[in-house]
């Protein structure tokens, strides 16, 4: 069969609401600087649990960009999203009505690991409180994982392909391939990505049986991985939306490609059994390359998953030398999420969307921190590296045990 | 019972849906349709459960069907006529 259109997934939108930045600019800025705003959590109704540090998004007003119908019916992370989702078309200069077949070929895919904790905690204390009459019918959909993709297509008016991936922290890489496989298949543009809201007080709770949730109340100490120090993760809200659109499509429109999603892996070793991960992550890794066509040596840089539980480090360490060999010891390795927190399968895209920002800048951003890695990686730290980066590596793994890669190619490689 | 007037269901529109709309322009254009004024199913169900719940009587399941602000405030006020 042939297709005369390039049909490579290209990524030529990003937008980002984190706690670090709520602009792209803001959050590349901060992040290169390797600024932290891991902070005591202040959202109200949790500060008297065992969570002491999070990363908050504290400068976003979701009625300054949002319509009011929009946000009664919505859960924060939906906000989130909305808002990302708007930033990134605005980024990648894409209107509906910019793609030949629109609306129909604009689709969304999503992942969500937390769902709509605040909204559904209010109606539930409603249900309880007050009796089931006073329980909002957006309670239906507010809490769901498939909101944020609803709405968006809703919102924006998108009929393309949509979907929501639940599989876990990686979903959040899954949902980019995701979006990239559509795009191959045929669909001109996905908007794609992860937003989370976990820092609501029922949120917190249902975390706070994860042994790897850090404990520690000092921001500065709470998540350092890949250091003896390592005592768990913090846990962050915000995430990122990136437009991915067949380069033939962008080129069309005069659009910058500014990387391609080349290529993926997922694999599954069971919950919390990070010895095991190393092979699953090793494993992905490779699935990835392979997709890719892309030989160990040509990797950049690699955006870590970073745990920061020492069994996990450990095993991530471990699955780099096992699937790019010597090079996996040499190349550039950072974690910019210690400066934010891990927002679940948001994570993941935020570290694609600094990876893309790697590419563009040629600086590797430093993983805050952190300082004295004891293991055997080149880990990022203090300043950003300059690097010529054209290829990135971005790697996830979920607390209840899905591992993914992603191999980002920068535009002008291509 | 006390009628539902336009303010009130102004009001509910703003607090169950986000909508914005004005009594005044529920009074001239009452037969505008609630999908053009932006409120969606599951914001006319909500509004039909603030309103249970604020005068303690159930209302017809035909109200969170109709399609208009005239059609809702014919059936909801007959109701709270017949129930007082």
């Amino acid at each position: 069969m042939s297709e005369p259109k390039d049909r490579r997934a290209a990524v030529t939108g990003i937008g980002v609401v984190a706690p670090n930045g709520t602009s792209t600019d803001t959050f590349w800025k901060a992040t290169q600087e390797g600024v932290s705003v891991l902070d005591r959590v202040t959202r109200e109704g949790c500060e008297h649990l065992p969570l002491k540090v999070a990363g908050e998004v504290r400068a976003f007003d979701p009625a300054a960009t949002i319509e009011e119908r929009f946000l009664v019916q919505t859960d924060r992370f939906t906000h989130y999203a909305m808002a990302a989702a708007d930033l990134a078309l605005d980024d990648a200069r894409l209107r509906q009505a910019d793609t030949p077949d629109a609306p129909y070929s604009i689709g969304v895919v999503t992942a969500a690991g937390s769902g709509g904790g605040e909204f559904g905690q209010r109606e539930l204390q409603r249900l309880w409180g007050k009796g089931s009459r006073f329980v909002g019918p957006y309670q239906s959909i507010a809490w769901f994982y498939a909101a944020s993709t609803g709405q968006v297509s809703i919102r924006r008016g998108f009929k393309g392909p949509c979907s929501v991936v639940a599989s876990d922290e990686a979903g959040g890489l899954d949902a980019l391939a995701h979006a990239a496989r559509a795009v191959r298949r045929g669909t001109d543009v996905i908007v794609a990505g992860s937003t989370e809201a976990p820092l609501a007080p029922y949120s917190v709770v249902c975390q706070l049986g994860y042994e790897e949730l850090s404990r520690e109340a000092d921001p500065s100490r709470a998540y350092r991985p890949f250091t003896d120090a390592a005592c768990g993760f913090v846990p962050a809200e915000g995430g990122a939306m990136l437009v991915v659109e067949a380069a033939g499509t962008a080129r069309e429109r005069g659009a910058e490609v500014r990387a391609v999603v080349a290529g993926h892996g997922a694999t599954f070793t069971g919950a919390s059994r990070w010895e095991r991960s190393r092979e699953g992550l090793a494993q992905a890794i490779r699935r990835a390359l392979r997709e890719a066509d892309c030989a160990p040596e040509e990797v950049d840089v690699v955006f870590a998953d970073a745990l920061g539980v020492p069994e996990a480090d450990r095993a991530e360490a471990l699955a780099l030398a096992d699937a790019l060999g010597r090079h996996g010891t040499r190349v550039p390795v950072t974690a910019p999420k210690t400066g934010t927190g891990r927002g679940y399968c948001a994570a993941p895209v935020l570290d694609t969307a600094a990876a893309v920002l790697a590419m563009e800048h040629g600086l590797i951003p430093p993983t805050p921190n952190v300082f004295d890695v004891c293991h055997d990686l080149d880990l990022v730290t203090g300043r950003a590296r300059v690097a010529e980066v054209r290829t990135a590596l971005v790697l996830s793994r979920g607390l209840m045990g899905s591992n993914s890669a992603l191999v980002l190619r920068h535009g002008a490689a291509q | 019972m006390p009628q539902i007037t336009v303010e009130e269901l102004a009001a509910l529109m703003k607090k169950a849906a986000g909508v914005t709309v004005s009594p005044q322009q529920l009074q001239d254009k009452p037969d505008t349709g609630f999908d053009v004024l932006g409120v969606d199913s599951l914001g006319l169900l909500g509004i039909v459960g603030e309103l249970e719940n604020a005068h303690g009587t159930p209302m017809p399941v035909d109200a969170e069907r109709c399609k208009t602000p005239q059609q809702f405030l014919n059936l909801v006020n007959t109701t709270l006529m017949a129930g007082a």
